[in-house]
């Protein structure tokens, strides 16, 4: 029931309808909105926002009086409307609604330092009855990790922080200095999003690695960064590897993503992925033993040969 | 079709098609058959908005005519009595925890609160796309059966719930193939899936969502090994995700070099193995000797090559 379902192209009339049937409950609950701000909330342009409401003031029951009429209009830039006789209640919730909403709460409610009595936690109280017989249908993990807090604090109080930092990408440790823009959650992982003094550039450091997070005392203005999407770790230029995956190995290496995926007739899949580097690779290959074979690029067949035996020195 | 809703909201006594045609004059063709075709997508149109609109068959002097009416309880949300402090909480939790799909915006709307617009400084993203969202939402709200192809068998499977967990959502419930309970991982789902009838299910009372889904410290603990507890030194480096992992009670040595023995349950070997190498020679068995000894015997047998 978006604003706009279609990504492209007008509109179609019950696509627009249904837009008007949120907005109008939402806008008499406010009376006035400016226009533009009205527009950017439901993410439409100023004009289709402007050709709705001029089709909802049209409408309303005969004899189609001035007071039979929805009571809408649009003045020097702003949207103005009274309560009419019907749609000044906003529709019920459907279940993907309720399903978003729960889905939103439990996440929250779990993040670390969430106020588990608090004014979200009574809202969703509120919200539970909705949902038949009340049950939880949705629940989200999300996984504590240690200076999770410090780096939601350092971006918002614009904080310049050092931090160890290890790198099993390169199995190398770092210290480095960094301006945090953002934490994200992204596949299980917390990140936290800043400038690096290292390599002069914004990089994302996965906040787990991080050994030590001191701020230094010197502060900016907060340069918050909104992640709208899911980051892509992979960039164009990365390696990629042809694995054949046998079953066993198959629960392992799908839970990382993958280029093409290609099931066999005796229940393997060959699966490219892309390598963020060989000792990645590496690892991957030593965790799923002999359920995943190397077949291009041929200087990594016999990685996990090698990385096995690397190990081992650690054991003679 | 506002129009009909409309007035069909306002009337309050249930209105024939020939006197809606009579109210709302222009709006449909003058033809019967044409008439009734647009009369329809209308009403077919406000059902999928979530409005429904009730036939009715008349008595007395309207005998067997069928009328058309729309209770607006029936579609109205009711005043849940939502503080502004709640609302706005919402809001906050919406706009860090991006669930994907534009429902959480829509919800939010409904309940008089609005999409945040400025950038947030934390964002969760456990995202699923407005159709598989949909479906899988009518399933497991409304208690419809789903059907759906998974490792190339079509299951037929009663949504309990559904957990997103370390960067994936799994579906739980009675999978009718299996006659027994099973979890899926949503992105495994192969193809369209399909929605049968509501209240096509109960959930059982003792059904515990966060119970369903392993963990991987308890997939670790679900086997047979002759040993059920290994102790592994683990550099400095990683030493503190695995204490948050298997928590403080599972460190049994800390040494100088910040380095630390934990103890870890190994009962399921394979598991084990796989959780131990991601650290690959970052940790290392210290006991039992029977563990230590199996994952030597495996290092060495793949360092022989394949």
């Amino acid at each position: 029931m978006a604003m706009r379902k279609s990504r492209r192209g007008p509109r179609g009339a019950a696509e627009r309808v249904e837009g008007l049937l949120v907005m109008l409950p939402w806008l008499i609950s406010r009376k006035r909105v400016k226009l533009s701000d009205m527009a950017k909330q439901f993410k439409l342009s100023e004009k289709e926002l402007m050709n709705d409401l001029m089709m909802a003031a049209m409408c309303g029951v005969p004899p189609y009086t001035p007071d039979a009429l929805i009571d809408v209009f649009v003045d020097e830039g702003e949207v103005f409307a009274e309560v009419p006789l019907m749609f000044s209640r906003p529709l019920q919730l459907n279940s993907a609604e309720l399903f978003a909403l729960q889905a939103m709460g439990s996440a929250a409610l779990s993040m670390p330092g969430a106020d588990k009595k608090g004014p979200l936690a009574s809202a969703l109280k509120k919200l539970q009855p909705l949902l038949p017989k009340g049950d939880a249908v949705v629940e989200v993990d999300v996984k504590a990790v240690k200076f999770l807090v410090e780096a939601q604090h350092a971006v918002s109080a614009g904080q310049f922080v050092a931090i160890d930092y290890f790198s099993p990408i390169s199995g190398s440790h770092s210290s480095r200095t960094i301006f945090p823009r953002a934490v994200f959650e992204q596949m299980g992982h917390w990140y936290v999003r800043a400038d690096d003094d290292q390599s002069g550039d914004i990089r994302n450091f996965r906040i787990d690695r991080i050994q030590k997070f001191t701020p230094t005392g010197k502060t900016a203005d907060p340069k918050i960064e909104g992640i709208e999407a899911e980051v892509d770790f992979f960039g164009t230029d990365m390696e990629t590897a042809t694995l054949m995956v046998r079953p066993a190995a198959l629960r392992l290496v799908e839970t990382y993503p993958y280029i093409s995926r290609e099931p066999q007739s005796d229940g393997s899949v060959k699966i490219e992925m892309a390598v963020g580097s060989e000792l990645w690779l590496g690892r991957l290959l030593l965790r799923g033993g002999d359920a995943i074979d190397v077949l291009e690029p041929a200087k990594w067949v016999d990685l996990g040969v090698h990385t096995a035996q690397a190990v081992l020195k650690r054991y003679s | 079709m506002i129009n009909l809703l409309a007035l069909l909201v306002q009337r309050t006594k249930p209105m024939t098609l020939k006197q809606i045609r009579q109210d709302l004059v222009g709006q449909y063709p003058e033809s019967d058959t044409a008439a009734r075709a647009a009369f329809e997508r209308d009403k077919g149109d406000l059902r999928a908005l979530g409005i429904p609109i009730e036939l009715i068959t008349l008595g007395g002097d309207q005998a067997g005519e069928g009328a058309y009416r729309v209770d607006r309880k029936s579609f109205e949300l009711g005043d849940l009595g939502l503080t502004d402090e709640e609302r706005a909480a919402l809001q906050l939790a919406m706009a860090t925890v991006r669930v994907g799909a534009s429902h959480g915006d829509e919800a939010l709307w409904k309940l008089g609160g609005e999409r945040a617009l400025n950038a947030q400084s934390t964002s969760l993203n456990i995202q699923l796309d407005d159709e598989l969202m949909t479906t899988l939402a009518d399933g497991v709200v409304e208690h419809r059966t789903l059907t759906f192809s998974y490792k190339g068998e079509t299951r037929n499977v009663d949504p309990y719930g559904l957990l997103a967990r370390a960067g994936f959502w799994y579906l739980v419930g009675y999978d009718h193939l299996r006659t027994d309970r099973r979890t899926f991982r949503i992105d495994r789902i192969d193809g369209e899936i399909s929605v049968g009838d509501r209240r096509s299910f109960n959930r059982p009372k003792d059904f515990d969502l966060q119970k369903a889904v392993p963990t991987e410290a308890e997939l670790l603990a679900e086997g047979h090994g002759e040993d059920a507890v290994a102790t592994v030194l683990v550099d400095a480096s990683l030493a503190s995700g695995v204490r948050t992992q298997f928590g403080k009670q599972s460190v049994v040595k800390e040494h100088a070099d910040g380095g630390v023995e934990f103890a870890i349950p190994c009962a399921n070997l394979t598991a084990f193995r796989v959780w131990l190498f991601a650290m690959v020679d970052h940790a290392t068995v210290v006991g039992p000797p029977r563990v230590r000894k199996q994952v030597v015997t495996w290092l060495t047998e793949q360092a022989g090559g394949r």
